[in-house]
């Protein structure tokens, strides 16, 4: 690797705001996230490990969210209170004890055991709805830079459109009208990434597809879904999955963000977002409500954030893609 | 100037099509009765009609929807028909200004940091400076801004009773010192987010620049390294952060609809959020399709902006 080339992130953003200049695609701002998490120096050190196996950080966010993923599956077999039918008013409010470990609730609830249930809904949320986005963005990003005419540019234009809104707010105005169930959430969430996730595949499909091996292909005859299917996609792949895992904190914030503004899951449903709601009113006294579950929230997006560097440095994406 | 006509016809249509967007959004919520029932929920048979009358729901969808458009276009807003109703284009009087100076805070907060750190650290690439400072900002970038919002609101605000968490907002003009005391939290909420990104993404632009031919000449000619840095250096490195700064506008915005409703500032954010809460879809509607058209025009700005700058700078050092 010549010294003097900039780090990857600079090639997101300046692929970024060539395709803006160019009216090419509209901005977003999970892109800039992305962009800025690939851009610090972290990345260079990653790829200097190449062959040394993964190094201790990467091990431990991987053991945080295999945590956090295990614990989250077995929510309803773990020895833990109801998190919303079991309550104890009288003790309501209190903080960490031997029996309550992070403490209870305004209502009383034990705050552990919502901290557990919300790793289950807010992971699930995540999960979800960036599997969408991957699935629907991945194959509309591919084939709109397969096909560079008309239907390129239509899905394009599309995907425009839906970039034209706030992330934010495009997700609470679906929510809002839809109803605050944990589908409609993650419904909202996937139609906020499909756009991220398919600029990124068309970006890289735009570079792949000019291709010796991919001319190769079709000088053989190959059919367009085969090329897509056999060549292109598996080399996209790397990229697209390295920003799926920043998709997945950046949607997990969203739903924190969405509950805090009325326009998540309804209440009932626990979620790491809706356990800071429900201690928002009790910031002075009971501070243990809010602060457990926005730890969680800052490790797994620290843990997923760092993941996908290590990814993108594992697969060298930077040369491959954009 | 050919470049900015298609743009602005670009932008014209996308604008048509967030109106349409935002005015289907209503038809989500089911019926009309259903409609009429979630925004008035204690309302009397007699005000029920009223309003569907006054929503005009009895008409083919195109018609309501021009209706609406119209009535958009000149201000019309739709109405807040809680127990005492007000038009929405009033709460945007005092909302609007509230929602514009935190974001216009919490941007150039955030520049100011993040420039001279990018520059810095961009410049001791490699020391242990560089590498604290981007380890801090990685950091900064899982904390998501409500995170932010909530430990001050917990520590600051609450616990330590340093600044005013229960907002009586006063406007900067009649007294700036108070108007800042409610404005710190909410704008540092805001700001530290994009100190980290603004920063990271300035460094590695930056390391790029200053191994340039011309940053050498600069150097060689004696030129102080501070004048190199800022005058020389920063300037095409600038372009980048400039574009990054004028898009993330969008995180701006659906960052402060979340930290007005934690500090109780009385914002747009504060305003669409009691909005969703009391199911006022009407408002909710305008309040999503305003937000929105304000965030594309904030993007036509800086792409033309961009266009006007001269591209040639860019696409030369793309080369380079």
């Amino acid at each position: 690797m010549p010294e003097q080339s900039p780090s990857p992130g600079d090639d997101l953003v300046q692929a970024l705001v060539d395709d803006e200049i160019r009216g090419d695609v509209a901005p977003d701002e999970a892109t800039i996230h992305t962009a800025a998490v690939e851009a610090g120096p972290e990345i260079e050190r990653l790829k200097e490990r190449k062959g040394k196996g993964l190094g201790f950080s990467a091990w431990l966010a991987i053991g945080w969210l295999a945590m956090i993923v295990i614990l989250g599956f077995a929510a309803p077999i773990l020895p833990i209170p109801d998190p919303v039918a079991d309550a104890t008013p009288a003790l309501a409010r209190q903080g960490p004890s031997a029996d309550h470990i992070m403490g209870l609730d305004g209502s009383g609830r034990d705050v552990f055991s919502r901290v557990i249930w919300g790793m289950r809904n807010s992971l699930f949320i995540g999960a979800v709805s960036v599997l969408i986005g991957l699935v629907v963005g991945g194959s509309l990003g591919v084939i709109s830079g397969y096909f560079k005419g008309r239907l390129g540019g239509f899905i394009g234009a599309s995907l425009d459109v839906l970039l034209a809104f706030p992330p934010l707010i495009l997700a609470l105005s679906i929510v809002t009208f839809l109803g605050r169930t944990v589908p409609n959430v993650t419904l909202s969430l996937a139609i906020v990434s499909i756009p991220v996730l398919a600029r990124i595949a068309r970006a890289s499909t735009l570079s792949w597809s000019e291709r010796e091996f991919v001319l190769a292909a079709r000088a053989q005859g190959a059919k367009h879904f085969r090329i897509m299917r056999r060549e292109i996609l598996p080399n996209v792949l790397p990229a697209m999955f390295s920003i799926a895992l920043l998709g997945i904190a950046v949607v997990i914030v969203a739903e924190g963000g969405l509950a805090i503004i009325g326009a998540g899951v309804k209440p009932d449903v626990t979620t790491w977002g809706n356990i800071i709601v429900s201690g928002q009113g009790d910031l002075r006294d009971a501070s243990h409500i809010v602060l457990f579950p926005s730890f969680c929230i800052f490790f797994t997006v620290l843990a997923l954030n760092f993941l996908g560097d290590v990814v993108r440095a594992k697969f060298d994406v930077r040369e491959s893609s954009l | 100037m050919r470049t900015i006509l298609i743009k602005l016809v670009r932008l014209v249509i996308v604008v048509w099509i967030i109106t349409l967007f935002s005015f289907t959004l209503i038809k989500l919520t089911g019926g009309n009765n259903d409609l009429v029932s979630k925004i008035i929920p204690f309302g009397s048979e007699q005000q029920k009609d009223i309003l569907r009358e006054d929503l005009g729901l009895q008409d083919p969808f195109f018609t309501q929807y021009f209706r609406w458009l119209g009535d958009f276009l000149t201000g019309d807003f739709g109405n807040i028909y809680t127990p005492n109703p007000q038009p929405v284009s009033e709460t945007l009087a005092e909302a609007l200004p509230v929602s514009l100076e935190l974001m216009i805070y919490a941007q150039v907060l955030a520049l100011l940091i993040a420039i001279p750190l990018g520059v810095a650290t961009a410049y001791r690439n490699g020391t242990k400076f560089d590498r604290g400072t981007n380890t801090i900002a990685f950091g900064l970038l899982a904390l998501p801004n409500f995170v932010v919002a909530l430990l001050l609101a917990i520590y600051v605000g609450a616990k330590w009773g340093w600044l005013p968490t229960q907002s009586n907002l006063i406007p900067f003009p009649l007294n700036p010192i108070d108007n800042w005391q409610y404005m710190l939290m909410p704008t540092i909420a805001l700001a530290l987010g994009q100190i980290a990104i603004y920063m990271r993404l300035l460094r590695s632009d930056m390391i790029a620049t200053l191994q340039e031919d011309f940053t050498t000449t600069a150097k060689a000619k004696g030129i102080p390294t501070r004048r190199v840095l800022f005058r020389h250096a920063l300037r095409p490195s600038s372009l980048t952060l400039l574009t990054v700064a004028g898009l993330n506008v969008g995180a701006l915005i659906g960052g402060a609809v979340v930290v007005e409703r934690i500090f109780n500032l009385p914002g747009i954010g504060s305003r669409l959020t009691e909005a969703i809460l009391a199911q006022q879809y009407v408002a909710v509607q305008s309040y999503v399709a305003l937000i929105a058209i304000f965030y594309i025009l904030i993007n036509f700005f800086v792409d033309v902006l961009y266009t006007v700058l001269d591209p040639r700078i860019r696409h030369a050092r793309a080369v380079a």
